[in-house]
């Protein structure tokens, strides 16, 4: 704590801070003061006196109109400021968030869908209400469907068998529009049709998420997708 | 001084309570004069319009904090912008000595235009030191600035600032 020194008188402070206000004072001058003005109650009346006094200064300067870019992007500050689920240090910037990347999916995602959801739709007789195609974020190959005759309960379809490491697992996650982060649906096996209820989510919504990630046998230790992407798509509502 | 009609303190407290609307409206209410005063004291329109997106952050961060009893919320929203721009100035500290080509207010100033006290105030100084503390105050000039713009040398431009300062004190109460 930076106090003011002992002999200051009253005079001085008040001049201290009058200069403070006007914008006189250098930059080692002007960071004591903002240092002293946490604890120093006499020293920030005394700002506080001197600051409106000369507000009234401002008045003298013409307004300008600022860009139309510059309310968004304090909008966006102030939405990054808000907090989030804590996560460990060492993963990379949450990819679910990654416009970039569902912008590059969504197409190739809509057409496998479309060709599949075709396919499914000759073989089944109770008409899925939502298809999604999982394909490789890298070479957008299909690797599984997931359809939903009801809202309430997806089977996740294996159109291969796809590779694991004997390490690791793949687990299961869904994200819609708003939530905080992708909520776990279970560990998948490689080549394992899974009907997974969705009784304690929100019911299916256009656009929703999906995904499977590389975790460790036991699943995410913390609940939120730690490994890569091997599959992700977007729910299709069926018309 | 024209204070609209529009509630600060209670938009503030809004902010503190995290409603990003009032922030808006604070935004819409008050960023071209704020915009207005930090360019003045910056002299880059980049760089102002950098200076009120922190500012309106510590205002959002800071409302919660806010205490009315320590002065307005418009006040205080001047105060953060003013004092981020001229760390700003003081920490790049501009080579420039006066140099920037800004016009000069002082000598079109028309205290009957400006309805505060402190107009009244500054217009029962010398028109020197008028010039001064306008200079520091609106253009973010240094003591060094002044002397140089005004040709006078620093340690009277020093002394009329600290004399100024008190007869604006006296003056205003």
């Amino acid at each position: 704590m930076i106090t003011g020194p002992a002999d200051e008188t009253q005079e001085e402070r008040d001049e201290l801070a009058s200069e403070y206000v006007l914008g006189t004072l250098s930059a080692e001058r002007r960071s004591e003061v903002q240092q002293r003005l946490r604890d120093d109650a006499e020293l920030r009346t005394a700002v506080d006196t001197w600051e409106r006094r000369l507000l009234g200064l401002t008045d003298l300067v013409e307004p300008m109109t600022p860009t139309a870019h510059l309310w968004p992007r304090i909008e966006r500050s102030v939405a990054a400021l808000q907090p989030r689920p804590p996560q460990p240090a060492a993963q990379p910037a949450s990819w679910w968030n990654l416009l970039p990347l569902w912008r590059a999916l969504a197409g190739a995602g809509l057409t496998a869908t479309l060709l599949l959801g075709a396919l499914l739709l000759t073989q089944t007789t109770v008409k899925p209400t939502y298809l999604v195609v999982l394909v490789g974020p890298q070479d957008k190959a299909p690797g599984w469907v997931i359809q939903a005759s009801n809202p309430r309960e997806i089977q996740l379809i294996p159109l291969g068998v796809v590779e694991v490491p004997a390490d690791k697992a793949l687990e299961f996650w869904t994200k819609a529009e708003g939530w905080q982060g992708p909520v776990s649906l279970g560990l998948v096996k490689p080549g394992q049709t899974l009907s997974v209820p969705l009784d304690k989510l929100p019911p299916l919504v256009p656009d929703q998420l999906f995904e499977l990630t590389l975790e460790n046998p036991t699943g995410s230790p913390i609940g939120k997708p730690t490994g890569p992407i091997q599959f992700i798509g977007r729910a299709v509502k069926v018309i | 001084m024209p204070e609209p009609l529009f509630d600060y303190e209670a938009h503030l407290a809004a902010c503190g309570r995290g409603e990003r609307q009032a922030l808006r409206d604070l935004y819409v209410q008050e960023s071209p004069r704020l915009l207005g005063v930090a360019k003045r004291l910056v002299r880059d329109t980049a760089l102002a319009e950098d200076i009120v997106h922190d500012a309106f952050l510590k205002i959002w961060t800071g409302a919660a904090r806010f205490d009315p009893a320590r002065g307005s919320a418009r006040g205080w929203m001047y105060s953060v912008t003013r004092h981020l721009a001229l760390n700003f100035i003081r920490d790049h500290s501009r080579e420039t000595q006066g140099e920037p080509d800004v016009p000069i207010i002082t000598e079109a100033f028309d205290a009957h235009l400006h309805s505060g006290r402190i107009h009244h105030c500054l217009e029962q100084l010398d028109p020197d030191r008028r010039s001064c503390i306008v200079h520091a105050y609106v253009d973010g000039y240094s003591h060094a600035q002044i002397s140089h713009k005004l040709g006078t040398p620093l340690g009277t431009v020093k002394a009329w600032i600290r004399r100024s300062l008190t007869a604006l004190r006296e003056c205003m109460g």
